[in-house]
Formats: C-alpha cells, sequence, structure tokens
C-alpha cells in the first residue's frame, strides 16, 4: 500500500483547522495540524510534509508571509508546494490591505471558506506537479 | 529584540591614526566589526557601503567636517547612532553635535574601557529605537486598515462554520435524509446573506471614510459593464432570463472610481436577475447628450410597488417578500446611491407592477 501524502495545516484557528483536517483526511491524506506560525515552521521543518497550506493572518497580520518565506528559505521548503489562505479576499479590488513588499512565492492563493471538493481538487493537482 | 547573531558593525573615523587604531582593538576584543576611515570624505563612503550599526566620528578633520558628516548620517542612515568624539577643549561643540542629531559623546583621551561602555549604551539606545519605530509603524498600519482588519474578524468565525459546512457534507452527506440536508442548505443560505450584509455594511463604511473611491480616472462605461455582467451571467443563464447588452464600444467617456462603478453596476444588474422571473429579460442601453451619459437597466420582473418607490434606498428598507426568497441585505441600493452621488451623478428609479423596473444611472461628462 502506498504511503499517505503529509499535509501541514498552519492556522490559529483550531475550528478551522479541524474542519479542513476533516476535508483531507477523507480524500485520503495524513494531516498534521500547528497553531500558530513558529510550531508550523518547525514541523514543516522536522515532518517534510508534501504540502503545506498556511493561513495569511494570524498572531499578526503578516505572519503568514513570514512562515511562508522563511520556509522559501529552507532546503526543504524550497520547492515545497504551499497554499496560503486568508479570509480576506486578496484580490478583492476594495481592500486597502497593502501586501508587503515581496509577497513570498506560493503556489496557490485560496479564499476562506473552500469548498470540499475544490481543496481536494487543488491540492491533488499540486501534488502531482 | 536580539542583534547577537550579527556581529555589529562599528565605524571609526578619525583623522590620528593611533585613534583609530586604539578604538579598533579595544572594539574588536569585544567581538564587533570595526571599519576605520581617516577622514570624512571616506567615512560617508564607508558609512553609505556598510551601513555601520553605529560610527565613532572625530569632530576636527579635514574636509567634510564631523558635524555635516552628522548632519548627514543623521538623515541617511536614521538606525545609525553617532558618537563625538572631542577634544576636552571642545565641549561645546559636542553639545551642538548632540542637537544635530549625535547620540553620546566620547571626551579625548578615553581608554579602552571607557569606548566599550559607550558603545554597549549605544547600540542598546538603537535596538529601542528600532523596536520602537517598528511598533508605531505596526500600529499605523493596523490604523490605516482597520476596515480590513474588522472585516477579516466578522468573516472567519463565517468561514469556519461553511468549511465545517463542507466538511460535514463530504463526510456524512450520504448518511443524511433529505431534511436534514436542506437544513444545512439553509442554513448555507442564510451565512450568505449574512456574509453579504457584512460586505454591503463595510463598503458603507468605507465609503464614509473616504477609502472607497480613491482613484478617479477616465472611464469606458461598456467595459464596466461587460466586467459587471461576467459576474451575473452564470446566474441569469441558470434562470432563464436572457440579458440584453446595448452599449456601443464608443460611448463617451467619463470619470470615475472603475471598482465602486462595477460593483454599482452588479448590485443593480444583480437585483433584476433576483426578481425577474424566468423567461424574463433584463436590458441595459444608452443615452448621451453633450453633459451626461444615461444608462438604462430595465428588467420585466414584478416591479415595485409605488407608494414604496421613494424609499428603496434607504437603509435597511426592502420591499417585503412574502415568499421570503429574496433576502438581501438591505444595503445593496443605499450603496449604489451613495457611490452616485460621489461621483455627482444620480440614480433614478421608475416601476410598474407586474410590468417591471428600470434604473437610471445618469453620469456628468
Amino acid at each position: 500500500m502506498a504511503t499517505k501524502k503529509k499535509i501541514l495545516l498552519i492556522d490559529d484557528d483550531r475550528d478551522f483547522l479541524m474542519a479542513t483536517k476533516l476535508i483531507l483526511e477523507n480524500g485520503g491524506y495524513e494531516v498534521f495540524m500547528a497553531e500558530d506560525g513558529k510550531t508550523g515552521l518547525e514541523m514543516a521543518l522536522s515532518i517534510s510534509p508534501d504540502l503545506a497550506i498556511i493561513d495569511m493572518m494570524m498572531e499578526t497580520w503578516s505572519e503568514g508571509f513570514n512562515v511562508i518565506s522563511k520556509l522559501r528559505s529552507t532546503e526543504i521548503g524550497k520547492s515545497m508546494p504551499l497554499i496560503m489562505l486568508s479570509a480576506v479576499d486578496l484580490q478583492g479590488p476594495y481592500q486597502s490591505f497593502e501586501p508587503p513588499d515581496e509577497m513570498p512565492s506560493v503556489d496557490m492563493v485560496l479564499n476562506k471558506p473552500i469548498e470540499a471538493d475544490k481543496l481536494l481538487k487543488y491540492v491533488a493537482q499540486l501534488l502531482k506537479k | 529584540m536580539s542583534y547577537t547573531q550579527d556581529r555589529h558593525k562599528i565605524l571609526v573615523i578619525d583623522d590620528e591614526e593611533p585613534i583609530r587604531d586604539g578604538c579598533k582593538q579595544a572594539l574588536e576584543k569585544s567581538g564587533y566589526n570595526v571599519i576605520t576611515a581617516k577622514d570624512g570624505q571616506e567615512g560617508l563612503k564607508a558609512a553609505r557601503e556598510n551601513h555601520p550599526d553605529m560610527v565613532f566620528i572625530d569632530l576636527k578633520m579635514p574636509g567634510i567636517s564631523g558635524m555635516d558628516l552628522i548632519d548627514i548620517l543623521s538623515k541617511e542612515l536614521p538606525d545609525t547612532i553617532s558618537v563625538v568624539i572631542t577634544g576636552f577643549a571642545s565641549i561645546v561643540s559636542a553639545v551642538e553635535a548632540l542637537k544635530k542629531g549625535a547620540y553620546d559623546y566620547l571626551p579625548k583621551p578615553f581608554s579602552p574601557d571607557q569606548i566599550r561602555v559607550v558603545t554597549k549604551r549605544g547600540l542598546e539606545h538603537r535596538d529601542l529605537k528600532i523596536e520602537a519605530r517598528k511598533l508605531n509603524e505596526e500600529k499605523k498600519f493596523m490604523e490605516k486598515n482597520f476596515i480590513t482588519f474588522v472585516s477579516h474578524e466578522m468573516r472567519s468565525p463565517l468561514a469556519v462554520i461553511q468549511q465545517y459546512i463542507e466538511s460535514l457534507k463530504l463526510i456524512a452527506g450520504d448518511k443524511l435524509d433529505e431534511n436534514a440536508l436542506s437544513i444545512i442548505d439553509r442554513c448555507e443560505k442564510r451565512i450568505q446573506n449574512l456574509k453579504e450584509l457584512i460586505e454591503h455594511w463595510l463598503d458603507l463604511r468605507r465609503i464614509e471614510s473616504g477609502t472607497f473611491i480613491t482613484d478617479k480616472k477616465n472611464l469606458n462605461l461598456a467595459d464596466i459593464i461587460r466586467k459587471a455582467t461576467e459576474d451575473i451571467l452564470p446566474l441569469s443563464q441558470k434562470r432563464g432570463i436572457s440579458l440584453k447588452i446595448n452599449i456601443p464600444e464608443n460611448i463617451p467617456e467619463i470619470v470615475g472610481d472603475k471598482e465602486s462603478l462595477i460593483r454599482v453596476f452588479v448590485n443593480i444588474i444583480g437585483n433584476a436577475t433576483k426578481y425577474t422571473p424566468s423567461g424574463g429579460s433584463i436590458s441595459i442601453s444608452e443615452k448621451h447628450n453633450d453633459r451626461y451619459v444615461d444608462i438604462s437597466i430595465s428588467d420585466t420582473g414584478a416591479g415595485i410597488p409605488k407608494e414604496k418607490l421613494p424609499f428603496i434606498f434607504d437603509a435597511f428598507y426592502r420591499a417585503k417578500d412574502k415568499e421570503d426568497k429574496h433576502r438581501g441585505s438591505g444595503l445593496g441600493l443605499t450603496f449604489c446611491k451613495r457611490i452616485m452621488d460621489a461621483h455627482g451623478g444620480i440614480i433614478d428609479v421608475s416601476s410598474e407592477e407586474g410590468k417591471g423596473t428600470t434604473f437610471v444611472l445618469r453620469f456628468i461628462r
């Protein structure tokens, strides 16, 4: 039997973690959760997941960005597929939110909530690459 | 905040070689990274290239004077702490240097311990200064993006509920009977309504705080309407309503804020789609003269009773629907009116019950 692919979820909302974990586990993945950026980064480096899903606004407005840029600077995180999540529509025209000058590179940006089938589809797509 | 991992960079600018060497030795012994320069010119170059954490500057030097250097550095490198090295006789100039932005002064002659103490204190001051500035930046950022943060706080719990519903449907969907599924469906609809309400309320707040219409440009209304209908087309097709758009590409330009005007059209055309029964139609047409451009949006929907027409732009006023299926936020048209007002335009409505409603948006050319 093939081993399950590992997905790391980093979000400061425990309920959101649980809900998303249920969906991903149903899709046949092994799911790890971290409730803050620091723990998330440590877990990413220790378990080396096949993909990570990271919330943008955690303890601070830019915690997600910080985690992603730190992760990208490591050997393990350099080419790890990353999905950034946001409850604020970043592409929306009405946001006064200004992203940092240097946006760390992510493979996908998704808005919360995510429909279950879409999430599973996107995750599968990114894992195939 | 800790800078212990990086070695602090210290620049010493003095025209006397023994002083430069003395400082370098004393500071390197404490683990600092020391650069030296023999005059103001060389010192300025080294400071610009190396961005030192701290710089010691002799006040009496040929060329660029120490005083000028402090002046330049405090402007160009605000995070660099400058300390002046001064002869006993020139305490007055040391005071002047402090006024210009130097942090401290070191009277000649000084011992290695003295320079180390001054350095340690200066670097601590630097850390505090940087930390204070970062906090201040964060505070300003929060103020500027306040509405976005409020929006995030309001949307997050709803997103969580929706995410739970998504997982519930996935895990247990096939075990639930029709009643249970319809309850879930109703929950989703009501959450959607609440999200819309929050969205519209935030839009109104943005208008009031002046952060909404920030970017007025020359605009082609045909573009705006095309963008707005892109969002609505799937819904109108699903409901079997035909959308007839008759706007010439060479329609006269108007001046306005693109994003908020798209939102206005999405609101008006979206409403028309909601209130028009399947098989009906919505037509969008244009009329202009040399002073204004009118866009009409007509539907073949239920119409709005005459006595209710005067109130439809008021916040939370809704032409009550018996079946309660057309629940909106109650703020959509209020938003449209405020945006049109902000553009110096007019929004007008006429309606006949059972026949349909026409909204006219008038823009000044």
